[in-house]
């Protein structure tokens, strides 16, 4: 039960790290920062669709790290 | 020792600068310009009966304010006359309404200081605002009363040395504000318009849990902070629409600034720019002082987690509520997503005042021999005509706003039911989100190790990366979702 809450916990902080990352990068495709549109080579059209899939992956990861980890 | 409460340390000053501080903005002397096309001369008693509308419905707070003096203004009220959704839409959308207020009052004071100073990063200002007042806000209620009654004060000070200036065009030219140019149409909808010059002094009612002496100074901060704003908005639109016509107004950018700079000169655009950038401030202050006790309040009767009830043992302050609060705000505040959601902090007031005049009805009818220190005049004459003004200013409302009300109507109904559902089930439903996160991403990965999705911007070993990157990710998801599945139950 202990070893399968320590690993709760660790999983949990990681996905909420992923999670932090993907929110991150969300926000670096938003801003453009590093060119990353271009090495990605992504439309401007379709930057808002990309921007919310990252966010939603973001918050739901966070949130299920965060439940995890404060088993 | 007891645990830490909130401390009431704001006395009647402070409280009235509250609800000064917390309605003034340099947006609200902006769209007097849009409004000076839509109701020409007559902006003046417009704006007039606009606080006299307002006024009614500040009646309601008053003996709501006096008779329940716990944290979390409108929502407290609610929760005690309806309860259930009712009383969670209506903290929903006020703290959403001043989590949105808050970041754009800070993102226009950064717009300001960018157009003295254009090498500024405008994110990263108002992100360094909405800090510096958390930290304000958690040092203690005094201080953030204290850090409003400045700000208030310099501003006030502004916009009188403006009215007193520009008060000898009234007398030369006595404007025709008694016209009606644009018809009844014109007036109504520049009274929905300009409705939002008076949203922000039932920031009072979110600190009522704070006030000393709340049967006395909760209406009387409320009343003075509503009869300020009349006489100070009124006179500052009869200036302007004396020194210059409503047809140039409307055309202004920023038409306080215009005029300011047609009666003292360049030195009087400079002086009120300054004037109005340093309200976006009180603006911020109160904003996250009102969110964070709404929180609070919420977290108090269990719609949100117990950590947001955790008072500091040495400032008495909210703070963990302050910082979530300021979090949301400051992601708000540094992606530009407030200007989707700008117009929802209209809806969102409107909604809580008509919802304050309904629960006034309700306890006076209920609870008719509950503790009211304060009565409501004219009762019930002023919550009827508060909520029938809420009503039409909601029909005056654009339909875009209306969407995005129901939208976020609909986020609130998914959080309450998440709040009822209960937490094991949470976690599983989390857990199977989770998997479907693994299996997307694990697809991805799929298809860039096979080279059917090109990263032609990055190097081969690059690609290698984010493929190995993409399987961690996927790998922690399934896990997760495998573990938040297989929880027990309590």
């Amino acid at each position: 039960m202990r070893i399968v809450r320590a690993i709760s916990k660790v999983v949990g902080l990681l996905q909420a790290f992923v999670g932090g990352m993907s929110l991150i990068f969300a926000f670096l495709l938003f801003y453009d920062l590093f060119g990353v549109q271009a090495v990605l080579g992504l439309s401007r059209e379709n930057i808002e669709l990309y921007m919310l899939i990252f966010i939603i992956f973001g918050l739901f990861s966070i949130i299920s790290g965060l439940l995890l980890f404060y088993e | 020792m007891g645990e830490p409460h909130l401390k009431r340390e704001l006395g009647l000053l402070r409280a009235t600068m509250l609800g000064i501080g917390g309605t003034l903005s340099a947006g609200n002397f902006v769209i007097i310009g849009h409004a000076a096309s839509l109701a020409g001369y007559s902006i003046v008693p417009v704006v007039f009966v606009c606080g006299i509308i307002s006024l009614l419905t500040m009646f309601s707070y008053c003996e709501l304010g006096t008779a329940i003096p716990k944290a979390g203004g409108e929502y407290t009220f609610v929760k005690v006359a309806y309860g259930g959704f009712i009383s969670f839409i209506t903290g929903w959308f006020e703290w959403l309404s001043n989590m949105f207020y808050a970041a754009l009052s800070s993102i226009g004071f950064a717009y300001v200081i960018a157009y003295i100073f254009p090498q500024i990063n405008i994110p990263l200002t108002a992100v360094l605002i909405v800090i510096t007042f958390a930290v304000i806000n958690i040092r203690g209620v005094k201080e953030t009363g204290t850090a409003e009654t400045v700000i208030t004060a310099l501003v006030l000070a502004i916009l009188g040395i403006y009215v007193l200036s520009g008060w000898p065009y009234t007398q030369r030219t006595q404007a025709p504000i008694m016209s009606f140019p644009t018809g009844l149409l014109g007036i109504f909808a520049a009274t929905a318009y300009l409705f939002e010059l008076y949203l922000g002094a039932e920031a009072v009612a979110a600190a009522q849990a704070e006030i000393k002496n709340p049967g006395k100074n909760i209406p009387r901060a409320i009343i003075l902070s509503a009869i300020v704003l009349i006489i100070l908005y009124t006179s500052v639109v009869y200036v302007a629409v004396s020194v210059v016509s409503p047809e140039i107004l409307s055309k202004q950018s920023s038409p306080i600034a215009f005029v300011a700079e047609q009666v003292m000169g360049p030195v009087g655009g400079i002086l009120v720019t300054v004037g109005l950038a340093i309200a976006g401030l009180a603006a911020t202050n109160e904003a996250i002082m009102a969110q964070s006790r709404v929180l609070y309040a919420m977290s108090r009767d269990g719609y949100f987690p117990q950590k947001l009830l955790k008072i500091h043992r040495r400032f008495g302050t909210p703070y963990i509520a302050v910082i979530i609060s300021a979090v949301f705000t400051l992601i708000f505040a540094a992606t530009g997503l407030v200007n989707f959601v700008v117009y929802a902090v209209n809806f969102g007031f409107i909604v809580g005042f008509s919802i304050v005049n309904l629960s006034l009805i309700k306890l006076r009818r209920e609870k008719p021999y509950m503790e009211r220190p304060f009565k409501a005049p004219l009762y019930p004459l002023t919550p009827i005509a508060g909520l029938a003004a809420s009503i039409f200013l909601i029909a005056f409302i654009e339909p875009t706003v209306l969407i995005l009300g129901l939208e976020l109507s609909i986020i609130a109904l998914i959080v309450y039911y998440i709040k009822m559902v209960g937490y094991h089930r949470i976690r599983i439903a989390f857990g199977g989100m989770s998997l479907g996160l693994g299996a997307f991403t694990s697809f991805l990965a799929y298809l860039i190790g096979t080279k059917q999705i090109k990263l032609n911007g990055i190097s081969p070993e690059a690609t290698t990366a984010v493929f190995y990157v993409l399987i961690f990710a996927s790998l922690i998801q399934i896990l997760a979702g495998i573990l938040n599945i297989t929880t027990t139950s309590d």
